[in-house]
């Protein structure tokens, strides 16, 4: 019994060892970090920047979001196989399809957390002598960076998704790990890569809520 | 971007026939007063009266349909609206103290809009909280939500001083404290506005406010001014039964011969009550809890004094017991006469006093109250 039980402990880590080796995944955690590195600091910058921009064209926000919640409704592999054209295979289209998921969270949250920004600290700035920009940037940004980062976490998780799909378009990435996998039915490879994208999904979580209760609880709003 | 100095003291403050509507209802309908420089004016009226609207006209919160609003002559419209604040010190009911920044660059935030150096900024908001009875050093670097309500209203009186402003517009500062503590920033308020020497205009709907802190009383009712004048005034030569019904609570209070402490007794709350032997460190967190200042200290059988919070907060050893702390305080019975205890605590320089039912503590006396309220 002793025996077995330390034969199956040994087993799992050699196994493990094993597979992490022959797929190579230290690089492919690496190339999988990078598309997701990339694809999450894009979609801040213009997810961000849309939503401060609807907020100065209240008019156009709700169409645009609209559409933005259109693009959220396609499928992921749909998404892919339509930027393929586009776009050819491997890293590229795999970026923009996270980019285009992430843009919604972001955008939404950074409009409506500026939007309603409680408007007693709107007006007591202006008596003091705040100018539209200062509120902007001093107050109204500021307040909204609990919600934004709200969407930021929301987007984590999208874009931890999609990038893994890539795998089926070249895009390198630990999901070329488990599709390799899947089509030589290695169940150890399946189980050790799908557990380790999982893990990582749930690290990067944790992070984005660690700040998010952070501001929170600065703020007072816990 | 420093912002032009409009004004280094306040002459005058015209308002010339001014009214704003929204939709077809008036707002202010054709209000004109003239404030003089130095002057407390008060303004009372029932709620929607345009006493709000006319106060945030002033710095250009709202702007007038038609009319003027001059200060030193000089147009407010014609001035430009983020100099003109920052030119004027706004305080409200609300605070609004901005939850992101401590409470150091809640109260810095325009000075370092205004291009001050880190130095500069820094002494000028130690000496702030200083004046308004906070220690700097304590509270520099805290936020909004560690404050009880009224050192979060002490803050906002802070904030709305940075720019040393000769003009202060105050929008029911108290209005949201529990009674006794309302009354004790009202005795700070009433002491440091001497050293203050500024043109302040206050909104009210607390009569006994009004009396207690104004030169002058303007009464707003359904978009007009009613009547403006000292206490005094509206009290004997009351234009119509409104204002007679407004002043009336200063005026029931005539015979102060007859008057007992029971008729001007500020009620307490168990709240209030601490048991000596608890350390001082508890007592902070719990008068924190509870947004009180003061607490009274009890030893069972009676009370023995009172421990306020800003002496707690400076003391050094925070494990002693709050009855090695405590203030001594005068005590009556509720059926005494009210002038010959005003007399002993004036002539001892006593700012409150323990009111006492059958050997029970069952209030408070404020001497300044009493006066304010036997004006008449």
């Amino acid at each position: 019994m002793d025996k077995e039980h330390k034969g199956v402990d040994s087993l799992l880590l050699s196994d493990l060892i094993e597979v992490w080796e022959t797929n190579s995944l230290t690089l492919r955690t690496i190339e999988h970090l990078t598309m997701f590195g990339i694809a999450i600091v894009l979609a801040s910058i213009i997810g961000v920047f849309l939503g401060l921009f609807l907020y100065s064209r209240p008019k156009i926000a709700h169409p645009m979001l609209n559409l933005l919640n259109l693009v959220e409704t396609i499928p992921d592999i749909p998404l892919l196989v339509l930027l393929l054209p586009i776009f050819g295979l491997g890293k590229e289209p795999t970026i923009v399809a996270s980019v285009l998921y992430s843009l919604l969270p972001i955008t939404r949250n950074t409009y409506t957390g500026l939007k309603e920004v409680d408007l007693k600290y709107v007006d007591i700035a202006r008596a003091m002598g705040l100018s539209e920009k200062d509120i902007l940037f001093k107050v109204r940004i500021p307040l909204s960076l609990p919600m934004i980062v709200g969407g930021l976490r929301i987007a984590l998780v999208f874009t931890m998704g999609v990038v893994t799909l890539g795998g089926l378009i070249a895009a390198g990435g630990l999901g070329a790990a488990l599709i390799a996998g899947i089509q030589l039915y290695k169940i150890n490879t399946i189980l050790v890569v799908g557990f380790w994208t999982g893990l990582l999904a749930v690290i990067f979580d944790g992070l984005a809520g660690m700040i998010e209760k952070r501001l929170q609880r600065r703020y007072g709003i816990w | 971007m420093p912002s032009k100095r409009l004004f280094d003291r306040i002459d005058s403050i015209q308002l010339r026939g001014v009214t704003k509507k929204y939709d077809d209802r008036f707002a202010i309908n054709d209000v004109s007063i003239d404030i003089e420089g130095g002057e407390l004016v008060i303004f009372i009226g029932p709620s929607g009266s345009g006493k709000t609207t006319t106060l945030r006209m002033i710095n250009r919160l709202i702007e007038p349909d038609s009319g003027t609003i001059l200060i030193n002559d000089q147009n407010v419209m014609e001035l430009e609206p983020v100099a003109l604040r920052r030119n004027i010190g706004y305080v409200i009911q609300s605070i609004g103290l901005f939850p992101h920044m401590t409470i150091a660059e809640n109260i810095g935030l325009v000075a370092k809009l205004e291009g001050w150096n880190e130095k500069k900024i820094k002494d000028r908001v130690k000496y702030l909280l200083d004046f308004v009875s906070l220690p700097s050093e304590m509270f520099m670097d805290r936020y909004p939500h560690q404050l009880s309500g009224g050192q979060q209203q002490r803050v906002g009186l802070a904030r709305a001083l940075l720019m040393d402003p000769p003009l202060l517009l105050m929008d029911e500062p108290f209005g949201a404290l529990d009674p006794i503590l309302r009354k004790q920033l009202q005795e700070e308020f009433y002491q440091i506005r001497e050293k203050l020497g500024k043109t302040i205009i206050f909104v009210t709907h607390d009569i006994e406010e009004a009396f207690k802190l104004g030169d002058r009383i303007a009464i707003m009712d359904d978009a007009k001014l009613v009547q403006i004048g000292t206490a005094e005034e509206l009290i004997f030569h009351p234009v119509n039964e409104m204002v007679a019904s407004i002043v009336d609570s200063g005026k029931k209070f005539k015979h102060l011969d007859t008057l007992k402490i029971k008729d001007l007794i500020s009620p307490l709350e168990c709240m209030y009550v601490h048991d000596g032997s608890l350390d001082i460190e508890s007592a902070i967190s719990s008068m924190i809890e509870k947004n009180i200042e003061i607490a009274v200290v009890s030893n069972g059988s009676g009370p023995l004094g009172i421990v306020k919070l800003i002496d707690l907060l400076r003391m050094e050893d925070k494990d002693s017991k709050i009855a090695d702390h405590v203030v001594e305080i005068p005590s009556f019975s509720r059926n005494e006469l009210l002038s010959s205890s005003l007399k002993i605590m004036q002539k001892n320089g006593h700012s409150m006093a323990f009111v006492m039912t059958d050997e029970k503590l069952s209030g408070f006396l404020f001497p300044n109250d009493a006066f304010s309220q036997v004006i008449g």
